[in-house]
């Protein structure tokens, strides 16, 4: 027993070593480095068609076999992060205790062996006695900010202090940075999902489909353990994870730049939908309009505005606002009337008739033309409704209500049509996440933010000054270490030693 | 007054100091070094006026954004940090021996620009990229490359002046053989195909690692070596300038065809070319070039000896450099990744901008490790430090040049 737990000990102590060796973490960083640069190079998560033409069939295969294809995400990879974060735990835990006790470890007075080994020291005859050299170290040290304990012995008066005895933790704080990044990032795949979600204007849905199935459902449903939440597609498709509550898309939206004519560009300047979160029992809990780069989070998931399109053959309704040209500013009537349909607005006494709807119209801004053009992917760049207005069975008028020109110039009588929307026809695509692992992550990088600061910029800084008593002549020695930035400290100590013999 | 106008205001500023700087290294006139670094001030203070006036323009333009959003900007930035940091380091370790190295840089830098053709339109932002973090993403990474560059320029100044002699010519013939091979073989295998292209270049990739691994651990050992890493370091920065250069003039009189990008005529003009004649004589000007610089280096280094600060200094100007630009990177990372997640829910997804971007974290990560706690110095030091500015150029331009992903505003077209 005795021999083998001798045995268990050496591996231990060997596996340790190993660990806490600062030329595997330099290893490990050259290995990173130079293997990174493949999933650069080769093209990720492509299809295997886009490989078939880039690559032969057998180095396809050979690429597919080693992971080349999804490299980030192999295992030999994650390996090989593991292995460098516990590089840096161990190095951090063998290290600390040792930074912990110079960091608290109490001032004491220098005696001349120790002085042999300081590496700044210089000596000068202090004309004035004993006194007047206690009082102008005293003196320089506070004037310097340096908070000093004093010693006394026979015929010697010694002040210790020290400056930056902190920044030996910068180091630290950093390396424990980078810890917690990696362990955000595995809470995240144990216990997050990437999933997306396309919804209808007017639609809801309870479920989003995955991307990345989150690993410690996968884990615990293949040992039978508990059953994973996600919903498998019998067709073999996307599995879908449900959501516990509704999200339903009320509108959707695109802005375009505009160009210096007037006309919208085709390059969207913004994209938003206003979503709605329900809960099972279909009462409304919240509202929010997201957009590109700010997005709606409820129960630890997060709705991020990605992309849009039509639905095809959908039929919506169109959607315009009528208001008096007295009070443009007022907020109107809304009108909904579906394409080919008519309307009675009771607050302009007439009936507007919907005779169509373009996507793209442009008019003429001499002749009033109007034209109409296809946009790639059905875009809503200018969209434009054909409307004819009734005077009860009489017709008054024909004209076109465009998204860009706000309508009023051609629209004869008292009273403003605009363009609000053709509701139904788009759906939002939206990206969903659930990430626990993410707060970790971000204290992670204000850590990383801090810690090389402090590492870099700090240094700790040791002085004593000895004020010595030699046959009735005062005999200052300054002496000092410093742990970094040895030129910048040089510098200190000399301002400081010149200052003392004054 | 117009921002561009101030531009090319200021670049010419950085042409006269440069000429300056460089006729102070000649003359030994501190009259000279003054007025350089002096005319180096006005330059940047004209730099940071346009700067905020193609702010304000684009407000005007009702796009309001600010002027960190695409190539063309990104390069007047890179400029615009590596001076500012340039004339805080000649304020404080007081030597103006590195302006005649960083202000080339900054004045072709901007001379490139105006000549190859890169869009200086204000063009409006895409949805994604509207957000605050732009700003500080672009501020802080920049800041970061251009103390990484001076802290290249000033390694390159050290492996100079740490040469004795330039070692046995063998060493030459072997560095031009190795051209000479290479280039016939990229030439034959850029010929085949775009499969054997593609090849071509993952190999030499490979190559020159195992070099830098090489130098790097055995450096200190084989100076002469090390020697020829300058050399050639010296060589393909000003061959890949002037190749970019005739490029960008080539391109002038044959405009690209709608719709096409930039990247993929690269060097086509020269290095790369169809004649046979004009891709050899390219090669050759470059052989030539080479030559010139390892056998003339000697001198360089006897020329500046004089002005230059002790190496000890010069390593410790790289380190504060490196220092001072690996929080910046690490801040750089760090906003993008905040940024990545408020835009679509994932704070690093890996693609090849960011990948490259921890590649260079990585690098000078070792050379800080190399350096702390190995206790490195010297000649190793500004090895890592050069091929660690290889890394922040790949991730600059490379990526957008030779790799596709996501970051596309960084493109060229």
């Amino acid at each position: 027993m005795e021999n083998q737990r001798g045995i268990i000990e050496i591996a231990a102590d060997r596996v340790w070593k190993f660990f806490s060796s600062v030329k595997l973490a330099v290893v490990l960083l050259i290995i990173l480095a130079i293997v990174s640069v493949i999933g650069t190079v080769i093209q990720q998560n492509e299809s295997p068609e886009k490989y078939l033409a880039e690559y032969s069939q057998s180095t396809v295969q050979l690429f597919e076999t080693i992971g080349f294809f999804d490299m980030y995400h192999t295992w030999w990879f994650v390996l090989l992060l593991f292995l460098l974060t516990a590089n840096l735990t161990v190095c951090t835990l063998d290290r600390f205790p040792h930074a912990l006790r110079i960091i608290t470890a109490p001032l004491k007075p220098i005696d001349d062996d120790s002085l042999k080994a300081v590496p700044f020291k210089k000596e000068i005859l202090f004309k004035g006695g004993m006194d007047k050299a206690e009082e102008r170290a005293v003196k320089v040290l506070n004037a310097r900010r340096y908070r000093y304990i004093e010693s006394k012995s026979a015929g010697m008066t010694q002040f210790m202090t020290q400056k930056g005895v902190l920044s030996r933790l910068g180091v630290y704080i950093t390396h424990t940075s980078i810890i917690l990044i990696f362990v955000g990032a595995l809470i995240g795949s144990f216990f997050g999902f990437k999933a997306f979600l396309n919804i209808p204007e007017g639609s809801a849905s309870k479920v989003v489909y995955l991307r990345n199935e989150p690993m410690w459902d996968k884990l615990m449903s293949a040992l039978g353990i508990a059953g994973s939440a996600v919903i498998p597609n019998p067709s073999g498709g996307v599995p879908s994870m449900p959501l516990g509550f509704y999200v339903r898309c009320d509108s959707f939206d695109v802005d375009y730049y505009i160009s210096p004519l007037g006309q919208p560009t085709g390059m969207p300047s913004e994209f938003h939908s206003t979503l709605s979160v329900f809960n099972l029992d279909s009462q409304k809990i919240l509202e929010k309009r997201i957009r590109v780069n700010d997005p709606l989070t409820h129960n630890g998931i997060t709705f991020y505005q990605s992309s849009y399109g039509t639905v095809p053959e959908a039929r919506g309704k169109i959607l315009l606002n009528v208001r008096s040209k007295t009070s443009p500013d007022s907020a109107g009537e809304l009108v909904a009337v579906d394409p080919g349909a008519s309307v009675y607005v009771p607050s302009i006494n007439r009936t507007i008739m919907a005779l169509g709807f373009a996507p793209y119209g442009i008019r003429n801004p001499a002749t009033g033309q109007v034209m109409f053009y296809q946009s790639q992917n059905d875009e809503y760049l200018n969209p434009t409704v054909e409307i004819e207005v009734y005077d009860g069975k009489k017709p008054v008028y024909k004209t076109y209500i465009m998204k860009t020109d706000a309508g009023q110039p051609y629209l004869p009588e008292g009273y403003i049509i605009s363009y609000v929307g053709y509701w139904g026809t788009r759906y939002t695509g939206l990206q969903v996440t659930r990430d626990p692992g993410v707060w970790v992550v971000y204290t992670g990088f204000i850590l990383l933010c801090i810690g090389p600061l402090i590492a870099f910029f700090g240094s700790h800084r040791k002085l004593w000054v000895r004020v010595q008593d030699r046959a009735g002549q005062a005999v200052v020695m300054v002496a000092g270490t410093v742990n970094r930035n040895r030129m910048g400290f040089e510098r200190e100590f000399n301002i400081i030693f010149d200052e003392m013999s004054k | 007054m117009d921002s561009s106008l101030l531009f090319n205001l200021a670049t010419l500023a950085y042409l006269v100091a440069m000429v300056l700087y460089i006729s102070y290294l000649a003359f030994r006139k501190e009259g000279i070094g003054k007025t350089a670094t002096i005319v180096t001030l006005i330059g940047l203070a004209v730099q940071t006026i346009a700067l905020f006036l193609r702010w304000r323009e684009s407000y005007q333009m009702d796009i309001g954004r600010v002027p960190l959003s695409n190539l063309y900007e990104s390069l007047v930035f890179f400029t615009w940090s590596t001076v500012l940091i340039y004339l805080v380091v000649e304020y404080k370790y007081k030597t103006r021996a590195f302006g005649a190295f960083v202000l080339p840089v900054a004045f072709l830098a901007l001379a490139f620009i105006n000549v190859a053709g890169i869009s200086k339109d204000i063009t409006p932002l895409v949805p994604a990229l509207k957000s605050n973090w732009l700003f500080y993403h672009v501020l802080i990474s920049f800041l970061g490359y251009a103390a990484f560059g001076i802290a290249f320029a000033v390694s390159m100044i050290y492996l100079l002046m740490d040469t004795d002699d330039h070692g046995p010519s063998g060493n030459l013939f072997i560095g031009i053989g190795a051209i000479v091979v290479l280039a016939l073989l990229g030439n034959f295998m850029a010929s085949q195909g775009e499969r054997l292209k593609t090849a071509f270049w993952m190999g030499l990739g490979v190559l020159v690692l195992a070099w830098f691994i090489y130098l790097i651990s055995v450096g200190a050992k084989h100076k002469h070596q090390v020697f020829l890493f300058w050399s050639i370091c010296v060589t393909m920065t000003v061959s890949l300038l002037i190749g970019m250069g005739i490029d960008s003039i080539s391109l002038f009189f044959h405009p690209l065809a709608e719709g096409e990008s930039f990247k993929k005529h690269l060097f086509e003009a020269t290095f790369l070319n169809a004649s046979a004649p004009v891709a050899i004589i390219s090669w050759v000007a470059v052989i030539v070039l080479f030559w010139l610089i390892w056998s003339k280096g000697m001198g360089l280094k006897n020329l500046l000896k004089q002005y230059m600060p002790a190496l000890d200094q010069l390593d410790d100007v790289t380190y504060r450099m490196i220092a001072i630009g690996w929080p910046l990177l690490t801040g750089g990372i760090i906003t993008g990744a905040v940024w990545a997640n408020s835009a679509w829910g994932t704070y690093w997804s890996w693609d090849p901008k960011e990948t490259w971007s921890l590649i260079t974290w990585f690098v000078y990560a070792i050379y800080l490790h190399a350096r702390y706690v190995r206790g490195w110095k010297g000649t190793q030091m500004a090895v890592i430090s050069a091929v660690g500015f290889l890394a922040v150029i790949f991730t600059y331009l490379g990526v957008n040049l030779v790799l596709s992903g996501l970051h596309s505003y960084g493109g060229m077209n």
